[in-house]
């Protein structure tokens, strides 16, 4: 028994110490949360070179799985142990800026105007812009030769882009949509990644339509025909063409249509900078990026962007602040840029990226035009993450075709807005 | 003969069912990413990598800090539940004091409470006494014993023979003589058992030690796993090698244990 006592309180002891030293260099500690792994590592190289600069403060980087993110961080918010600095994005930002656990953004910088726009929240700026994403069509070189230029228009049943996806759609036995004996269910090629997937496909439709998703702080979709009428085009494309996969492969997998796109079984791919590189890994064929389908309303994407914010409640606000202006330099965010991780928020620091790109052979002057370009809201208001955890099932039963796409909306919609009240 | 045919394939048929996904996980584990996106999900690796598990073990994403703390937090707590358990159910079982059984049910009643229901309460109370982001932190909810774990001894503790305890006592053992020499050698299959259970639980536990801790240094291999997933970058290859790697030493304790696991199935008749 005694031998027993001995051998846990060895390695108590040992548990205690374990691994890994804590600062002892007397520096202040400002900690840094994102959930991108990569990135991660960027902000590291930028650190070290801030700490050059600033003996006296470390940073400490923590990365959170995105996956697990916003249910860490309320829990961590509630009890004042959130990181100093931390990542967020639209959808989550507006809940903390009005019940005052941020810091206010007290200096400028060179930074994308759309992005500091989406931040600004009652005449006040929360956030330092990180990174943007816009959106355009990355396509398959083997499937279209050329940078497609496409037009489409829910009023006219064979617009442009419905006839090009009809043509690029092949079953196994070489059939396209359209033809007798076209078999849905063994699609070789599929046209498009049309899905529920609202920064990347729907909200672009909808814009391009001339439609919008919501007005102040709630939720309107269900009341503009136009939007209904964008939506009804993007389910049409998956389950009467049938040139996009099925709901059911795509509604709760993200990945699914990024996969079809680098096996080469799909020839045009509506998506975000933030696949670049997945895409450059994994592609075994030339590809290209081409501007968004061009719509009634013209061509209108979503501009999303992540930005820092700093808790209210950290205790050295003084060093937290020369983080967040560091972040906020073309300096402290060259890493990003220069690793080909996703565009700075920094102004300055975009030729980077693009050279980067460039570099690889890959144009990414159509994501610069769509975000130079008219564009689409991201969500905003404190409780929209609230929202659209609501609203995503019906959605989703929508793009199964179980649910009418009007009755659809107008549930989603109320279901959302109720959600929003809290 | 017939009878002896349809029996094993059913067991067979069974067998694939439930060592599917693993085989699955062990062979994206040998791709490399390009592979994994260019080809079918189940068309073998051609030719097989060993990089990803290079990466996970001297790479840039390193899984041994991870291990090292995960092999302390369940150390620990595997000592501190079953020591503190054995005490809990000898006096539930074996000692008469006033209020014995009330108070051993209402502990009973906290196995129905649900984990998250408590998560948030006890991660308030635990960052207020400053132990977030501690090792503290992650075992100290769970070092003092578990319902579960006290009704499986009680249970196993009062079926032993009163008679046995008689003579012990009669030869002069106290408490402490009874549980060590009479109790403890007879409760072998059931603390095996209870070891295992509790070994597995708290290798595998997620929620809490991502909810308590934040950063690298306290970082059990649950969190690190997860985190090499980001939104839009699945790292799927890496992923599957980095849950084979985590198994391993689960094996390895089946392997060891095997013989009382299935004893300890006809015991609890648990699953």
């Amino acid at each position: 028994m005694r031998r027993l006592f001995l051998i846990l309180a060895a390695l108590l002891l040992a548990a205690g110490c374990s691994i890994a030293g804590g600062d002892a260099k007397g520096r202040t500690t400002v900690t840094f949360r994102l959930w991108d792994e990569q990135v991660a590592k960027a902000y590291q190289q930028s650190f070290a070179a801030f700490e050059k600069a600033h003996p006296d403060i470390g940073v400490q980087v923590q990365v959170v799985p995105w996956a697990d993110y916003w249910t860490k961080l309320p829990a961590d918010v509630a009890a004042g142990t959130a990181a100093d600095i931390f990542w967020t994005n639209t959808s989550n930002f507006g809940l903390y800026a009005d019940n005052g656990q941020l810091l206010p953004v007290e200096f400028t910088g060179d930074w994308t105007t759309s992005v500091v726009d989406l931040y600004t929240r009652n005449g006040k700026l929360w956030g330092v812009p990180q990174l943007w994403d816009s959106i355009a069509l990355y396509y398959n070189k083997d499937l279209v030769p050329d940078p497609p230029t496409l037009t489409w228009d829910p009023a006219a049943p064979d617009d442009a882009l419905r006839a090009t996806l009809r043509k690029l759609t092949v079953d196994s036995a070489g059939r396209h949509p359209g033809q007798s004996g076209f078999d849905p269910q063994k699609t070789r090629v599929y046209g498009f990644n049309a899905a529920f997937d609202l920064q990347a496909i729907l909200w672009d439709f909808v814009g391009s339509n001339g439609g919008t998703w919501q007005s102040g702080d709630t939720f309107d979709f269900a009341d503009r025909p136009k939007t209904v009428q964008a939506v009804q085009y993007v389910v049409d494309l998956i389950n009467a063409e049938h040139v996009a996969p099925p709901a059911a492969d795509t509604n709760t997998n993200g990945d699914k249509a990024l996969q079809l796109f680098t096996q080469g079984r799909m020839a045009l791919f509506q998506s975000g900078p933030y696949h670049l590189k997945s895409i450059q890994e994994a592609a075994g064929f030339q590809w290209g990026v081409a501007p968004l389908p061009n719509g009634p309303a013209g061509r209108v994407g979503v501009v999303h962007g992540v930005a820092a914010v700093a808790s209210a409640k950290t205790r050295h606000r003084d060093a937290t602040v020369e983080v967040l202006k560091w972040i906020g330099s073309a300096d402290g965010q060259r890493p990003i840029a220069e690793g080909g991780y996703a565009f700075p928020g920094v102004t300055t620091a975009q030729p980077v990226f693009v050279d980067y790109w460039k570099k690889q052979g890959v144009d990414l002057q159509p994501f610069l035009d769509s975000a130079g370009g008219t564009t689409f809201p991201a969500p905003l208001g404190p409780r929209v993450g609230a929202g659209q955890t609501a609203y995503t099932p019906i959605l989703q039963q929508v793009f199964l075709g179980r649910l009418g796409v009007a009755e659809g909306l107008r549930k989603a919609q109320d279901a959302g807005n109720e959600a929003m009240k809290g | 003969m017939r009878r002896a045919v349809l029996t094993y394939l059913a067991l067979g048929i069974g067998a694939i069912l439930i060592l599917a996904p693993y085989l699955m996980s062990v062979q994206t584990s040998v791709k490399t990413p390009r592979q994994f996106a260019q080809q079918p999900p189940l068309a073998p690796p051609r030719p097989p990598t060993g990089a990803n598990y290079a990466e996970l073990v001297v790479g840039g994403h390193t899984l041994i800090p991870p291990l090292v703390v995960t092999v302390q937090v369940v150390v620990v707590v595997v000592i501190g539940q079953l020591t503190c358990s054995v005490l809990a159910a000898y006096a539930f079982a074996r000692l008469d004091f006033p209020g014995r059984d009330a108070i051993f049910w209402v502990y009973l009643a906290t196995l129905m409470v649900p984990v998250a229901a408590v998560l948030v309460p006890r991660f308030v109370l635990l960052s207020e006494t400053g132990l977030s982001n501690t090792f503290w932190g992650i075992v100290l909810p769970s070092m003092f014993g578990s319902p579960y774990a006290i009704f499986l001894l009680r249970q196993f503790f009062r079926a032993v023979p009163q008679e046995l305890l008689d003579a012990a006592r009669i030869d002069g053992a106290g408490h402490p003589g009874v549980l060590r020499h009479v109790i403890l050698p007879l409760s072998r299959p059931i603390l095996a058992t209870l070891l295992i259970i509790t070994a597995v639980t708290h290798w595998n536990d997620f929620l809490w030690p991502l909810v308590i801790t934040s950063g690298a240094r306290w970082q059990v291999l649950t969190v690190a796993v997860a985190g090499l997933q980001s939104q839009y970058q699945g790292n799927w290859t890496l992923v599957m090698a980095a849950t084979t790697l985590a198994t391993m030493p689960l094996l390895v304790l089946f392997v060891l244990f095997q013989k009382h696991i299935v004893r300890s199935i006809t015991i609890t008749g648990m699953k």
